[in-house]
């Protein structure tokens, strides 16, 4: 979904390269921008050390709360049906679902800025046969394929309990999955930015010394659209969160390490709505809208910043 | 429109359905278990003799290449899917078939009430930035984007259905009941497309204001409408005639593109509620790995896309002199 | 895959045809008179007519409402009259005579030459190399009885040969099909064997069952109309009854609560307790007739089989890891405390048959401790638990992605076993390919350590027994357990005809498998049902003690139904919209249920109403900002 977000503002190129934290101390400035940093400073320190704030994840053998029960002062946000504390379940599904989102964001954009430099500096014959395969991607349903994928792939690679980053085999196949399937809007944007520095003096001056092509694209192309690659790996992470709550939900999450979705499948497995069982899913869900939207903001306010067109209209 | 427009197009169109069947192709050989086992799960007592019979009938004895692809390219050309597993006896045709008229129902009407709503909505607050219904609205459509469909769809269940009983909690028409007359069906109907409708139009009219707002914030800063005012034309008038028909094309493209995207939550929100569409086939077939129905699913749900893109496309070159070289 | 050209074309334009037929929705016929329906949920798919095709219980449902057995179930399981209405037995000789004057619902004469058409059928089947007919689970029934030949000696007597004196025929779930419209099928369209076009039975169903299907939407619902020629004198109240599909079973108890629906089966823990406080609503907890398991590979790493370590092969040690697993712990837990925590191999479901272990095991880690030291399996200096060859034992435990409720028997069973020194590699695996693996040589690799999974069985407990004997290895026995013995008396019980020595052979083996623990039964699942008792009466549980009034053995159930809207002005049959639609005082609500969602939506709106504060704050000085 937001794969397509990031397509809502034609990128054009930034006039100069703006400083890392030149750009964070201007992005906080922007008020959608603070909100947006703050909402993700919290969740990144949640993400970072759960054990900190809740103890070590809970288990249905270390659980002691009661079974389904509404939020107390011991358990302020309620206990799901293994007698799990709900507040401890949220916080360790933070760090399961940033986890994911970020991996499968560096798969999604490692992907898409491969085939974007490669396709728009070479050009030609590569340039049509892999913007094909991205029209291909950004055209179908790609969610309906990592349905399909998932399945496939977590087969073939053995679903034991093998870890990877801490993170277990089925969901890495989720974030394999995600990258496979979300590239394509990234790999469009980075072309088209390359098309425009590839005509810049610079890259002549470099290839009149004789530089190759591969050290071009390195040392000359990839410095100048990291800026763009930034940007829009925020909108992908958002992307990335919501394809893998909606993964999880229809069941293909992992119940040993609950993400937020891992935690909406469950309560919906158990019955929670129809039971009134709020505590169960209101906490994971509002958790996944802030994060998306949080990601959302500040995505749209880098863009703000990293595009001159609009900056200098403000 | 000129042919080379069109011929590009098409042969687009075409080479992505020529991927879509080969990604389906080599999907079904790399099926887990061996997929004769596939084929016969849940049968006690399997014989080699089975076995074989269910090699030789999904032709596995044959190379893969040409010989399976070419049967799989022909069959798929000329609709034969194959057999659902789990729908014993039942081709994926017919599986399908029985579930496009309910999603093609609840996404072409929730489309359409999105589309509308969400583009009055975009055009309204980008033309009045800043404003109240800006601010309110543009706030509203970036949570509503940013909440998963199941999300929404399981609120508005909980609240309307489960809590005020003011709709029927599942499915498209009471099971087995009869009607009077066609109102009467409609009537039943209609109360049980409510909060799907619902689910699905809130959940793509953020998207479609979002994209609309920017588009109309961008086109009101174009030189030629800064000439307008200039003229001293009124605002209302400079939207009407100006703005919107240019800010509208690039929405059409985005919306055209974003239908993949569509249909991700289309499948959850069938599932919430029970809908009996393809996004509650295909979450039925994954729960219970019928492949077939799955990428049936997958193909036909592809094509649609891929023809409603080139339908967009071809409206965007009517509409758009620019492009039609 | 492959076809002619011609079938393909076929299918195409069937494909079309039924795609163009989907987009002109039927009307369906009106009604003239005010129908009096049923409606059960489930949320099993509703996939199959032609009864060979049955593989879930709403399978069995289904085809036992269009179709009558040889002989049916009562109440408590006895055999009661079905299509045959009376019988007699004489060694290995039964005589069944069957009405005279019956009538198929088409009003053709139902007679005894249909028995011997429909089981002549399976006798022709298991001749062809297929073995079996459809998806094979029916033709056990007249194998597992002994079944030779089956001969009509007039109009109404049909005689059965057996091959040994056994009263296993009086059990044979095999419903008895109209010679008149199936005669004109083939044996592999029947059973939807070879590449041709499979008989789907669509309806309207021709059978002499109590209710006819007469719409089928598959994976939606199946809607039944009474038998106009019912040969029953007992008749159920419904004028109709409708099987529906839920995707979710949350979705089906709120449709129940609102009175879309009348009945639900498999109702989660949670939700039972919860409808236990609802006005109008009745449930029910059943005792399923079947088990969840921990089974071992007791192959081991033998030849042919893909254990990690011959410990599996050792009954000490599998004995000794059956009192590192609290059974009670797991019923809470999985089962949200119905059900029954698991012993024997036949489940207290039969009370003729269940016995208790004579030695029982009771969870406790420091004996398991204890046994698996005295054993042989000592732990190494980094506390790792060592097989006989000194090599630490880690076991891979799975279970289907199907039955995803033991990933929470998993999660128990990994710290107790590491309790022990014994690391567990815990994962789901997909069905098939778990089929694939647990499947022993010569058909399969035997290749796993240990995995839950879970069995059900039919009314005699003879089916439950047959995944011990040795000769099911490769078919399936998937603990590849092997014990002459059990063998024996396997066979013992079946042909014994006296309850008492039958029941003295059934203990003597659920005993020997309990020691020997091929498989631990973790526990006795339970079958969870609710109905509303506001439109329905003479809800009737079959069996009695530990069943539930339908989806048990038969039609039984939806005979004994009462029409309790009793007032002429029933409502007609829908139109109305949601809650309007049923008599259900929705005014009265429920309680507990209301609070809830007020607190919720109070919830949410305060949510949306500080986000949007927020966003409008934040908005309005940007805003500012940029026109400065």
């Amino acid at each position: 979904m937001t794969a397509a977000g990031a397509s809502w503002s034609p990128p054009i190129p930034a006039g100069r390269r703006v400083g890392r934290f030149d750009l964070l101390v201007r992005l906080v400035r922007r008020p959608e921008g603070a909100f947006g940093v703050l909402i993700l400073a919290i969740f990144a320190a949640l993400a970072l050390a759960p054990d900190f704030f809740v103890g070590p994840l809970q288990t249905a053998v270390t659980a002691h709360g009661t079974r389904l029960s509404p939020p107390s002062a011991a358990f302020p946000l309620g206990t799901d049906e293994l007698r799990r504390d709900m507040l401890n379940l949220t916080v360790h599904g933070a760090r399961v679902s940033m986890a994911i989102g970020l991996l499968a964001t560096l798969v999604t954009v490692f992907i898409g800025a491969v085939v974007g430099i490669v396709s728009g500096f070479v050009g030609g014959r590569v340039d049509a046969v892999l913007m094909r395969i991205t029209d291909f991607f950004l055209v179908i349903p790609t969610f309906v394929l990592a349905l399909i994928l998932t399945p496939i792939i977590r087969d073939l690679v053995g679903s034991g309990s093998t870890e990877i980053l801490g993170i277990r085999m089925t969901l890495i196949v989720i974030v394999i999955v995600i990258g496979i399937t979300s590239w394509s809007s990234s790999a469009r944007i980075i072309r088209s930015q390359t098309l425009s520095l590839k005509e810049r003096a610079f890259v002549d001056r470099a290839r009149v010394i004789g530089a190759g092509s591969g050290h071009i694209m390195r040392r000359h192309i990839l410095p100048n659209v990291i800026n763009l690659i930034v940007a829009n790996s925020v909108l992908v992470f958002a992307g990335a969160v919501l394809t893998e709550t909606t993964l999880s939900f229809v069941g293909l999450g992992d119940p040993f390490q609950p993400s937020w979705g891992q935690l909406l499948e469950a309560a919906r497995s158990v019955g929670a709505p129809g039971l009134g069982a709020w505590w169960y899913f209101v906490p994971p869900g509002v958790c996944i809208v802030l994060v998306v939207f949080a990601f959302t903001l500040v995505g749209g306010a880098l863009d703000d910043l990293l595009n001159p067109k609009r900056r200098g209209r403000a | 429109m000129s042919g080379s427009y069109l011929a590009r197009r098409f042969g687009s169109a075409l080479f992505t359905i020529a991927l879509i069947v080969l990604v389906n192709f080599v999907l079904f050989r790399a099926l887990p278990g061996s997929p004769e086992r596939v084929i016969l799960r849940g049968t006690p007592n399997v014989t080699p003799a089975q076995l074989e019979a269910a090699r030789e009938r999904w032709g596995l004895n044959d190379p893969v290449f040409p010989d399976q692809f070419v049967a799989f390219l022909g069959a798929t050309v000329s609709g034969d899917l194959g057999y659902s597993f789990v729908a014993r006896g039942q081709t994926v045709g017919q599986v399908l078939a029985q579930r496009i008229w309910p999603t093609v129902i609840l996404f072409g009407l929730g489309e359409l009430v999105a589309i509308v709503l969400g583009l009055a909505l975009g055009a309204y607050s980008g033309w009045r930035r800043g404003g109240p219904v800006d601010v309110v609205g543009n706030g509203i459509s970036l949570i509503l984007y940013s909440t998963p469909y199941f999300l929404l769809g399981m609120a508005l269940l909980l609240v309307f259905a489960t809590g005020l009983r003011w709709f029927p909690t599942f499915g498209m028409l009471t099971a087995g009941a009869t009607y009077p007359d066609i109102w009467a069906r409609l009537g039943d109907f209609v109360s049980h497309l409510a909060l799907p409708l619902a689910t699905v139009g809130l959940g793509l009219v953020g998207q479609y204001a979002i994209v609309m707002r920017s588009s109309i914030v961008e086109t009101l800063s174009e030189d030629y409408v800064t000439t307008a005012r200039g003229m001293g034309l009124s605002e209302g008038r400079i939207l009407r005639h100006h703005a919107l028909p240019n800010a509208l094309l690039p929405t059409v493209s985005l919306i055209a593109i974003n239908l993949g995207y569509v249909v991700a939550g289309a499948i959850t929100v069938e599932v919430v509620f029970n809908w009996p569409g393809l996004g509650t086939l295909a979450v039925e077939a994954l729960t219970a790995r019928d492949y077939p129905v799955l990428q049936g699913v997958f193909l036909l749900l592809s094509v649609s896309v891929v023809l409603a893109n080139l339908l967009a496309d071809l409206v965007y070159g009517v509409l758009d002199p620019r492009v039609r070289t | 895959m492959r076809s002619s050209i011609r079938a393909r074309l076929a299918a195409a334009a069937a494909t079309i045809g039924l795609i163009l037929a989907g987009l002109s929705p039927s009307l369906a016929p009106v009604a003239g008179a005010e129908h009096l329906i049923l409606r059960a949920g489930t949320d099993q798919d509703i996939q199959v007519l032609n009864p060979w095709n049955s593989v879930v219980v709403a399978d069995f449902e289904v085809f036992t409402l269009n179709y009558d057995l040889l002989v049916n179930f009562g109440q408590d399981l006895e055999p009661v009259p079905g299509f045959a209405e009376s019988w007699e037995q004489d060694g290995t000789t039964w005589t069944f005579h069957t009405r005279p004057g019956m009538l198929w619902s088409d009003g053709e004469p139902a007679t005894s030459a249909d028995v011997v058409y429909t089981f002549q059928l399976i006798l022709d089947a298991v001749d062809t190399d297929y073995g079996c007919l459809g998806q094979c689970y029916l033709d056990g029934y007249l194998l597992n009885a002994g079944v030779v030949s089956v001969e009509a000696t007039d109009e109404t007597t049909v005689v059965i040969e057996t091959e040994f004196e056994n009263t296993l025929l009086l059990q044979s779930y095999v419903p008895i099909l109209p010679e008149h419209l199936w005669s004109a099928r083939t044996l592999e369209e029947i059973g939807n064997h070879e590449g041709v076009e499979p008989f789907l039975n669509e309806p309207p169903v021709v059978g002499t069952g109590p209710y006819q299907a007469v719409e089928f939407e598959p994976g939606n619902f199946v809607r039944f109309a009474r038998n106009p020629n019912d040969w029953r004198d007992e008749q159920g109240a419904p004028d109709e009854i409708v099987i529906q599909h839920f995707g979710s079973i949350d979705t089906a108890v709120q449709a129940l609560k609102t009175g879309e629906i009348d009945y639900v089966r498999g109702v989660l823990a949670d939700q039972f307790t919860d409808l236990a406080d609802e006005p109008d609503i009745q449930t029910v907890e059943g005792i399923a007739n079947g088990y969840t398991e921990l089974s071992f590979n007791t192959g081991g790493n033998s030849e042919g089989y893909g254990g990690s370590t011959a410990a599996l092969s050792d009954v000490a040690f599998r004995d000794a890891l059956g009192y590192a697993i609290d059974q009670d712990a797991l019923v809470e837990a999985t089962l949200g405390g119905y059900g029954a925590p698991g012993t024997t191999i036949i489940p207290p479901f039969h009370t003729r048959w269940h016995v208790e272990p004579d030695n029982p095991r009771t969870f406790d880690l420091a004996e398991a401790d204890r046994r698996l030291t005295a054993a042989g399996y000592v732990l190494d200096a980094e506390g790792r638990r060592l097989d006989k060859s000194g090599a630490p034992i880690n076991l891979r435990l799975t279970w289907p992605d199907s039955e995803e409720e033991n990933a929470t028997n998993a999660q128990f069973i990994v710290e107790w076993f590491d309790g022990l020194g014994i690391a567990v590699d815990a994962a789901v695996t997909e069905e098939g390919a778990l089929i694939d693996a647990v499947t022993g040589p010569p058909n399969g690799p035997g290749d796993y350590d240990i995995y839950m999974w879970g069995w059900v069985g039919d009314p005699d407990p003879t089916s439950l027994l047959n995944f011990f004997r040795s000769e099911e290895i490769g078919f399936s026995s998937d603990s590849f357990y092997s014990n002459p013995h059990y063998d024996e008396l396997f066979l013992a019980q079946r042909a014994e005809s006296d309850e008492a020595t039958r029941k003295g052979i059934l203990a003597e083996m659920q005993n020997l498998v309990y020691d020997e623990a091929p498989y631990i039964i973790l526990y006795y699942d339970a079958e969870l049902h609710a109905y509303r008792t506001d439109r329905f009466g003479g809800w009737t549980n079959q069996p009695s003690e530990g069943g539930t009034p339908l989806f048990g053995y038969g039609s039984f159930g939806y005979t004994k139904l009462t029409d309790l809207t009793a007032v002429p002005t029933a409502e007609p049959s829908v139109a109305a919209p949601s809650a309007g639609a049923t008599p259900a005082p929705s005014g009265s609500g429920s309680g507990t249920g209301s609070t809830d969602s007020t607190v919720l939506i109070v919830g949410i709106a305060a949510l949306v109403a500080i986000i949007a504060v927020g966003l409008l704050a934040m908005r309005r000085r940007g805003t500012r900002a940029e026109e400065e």
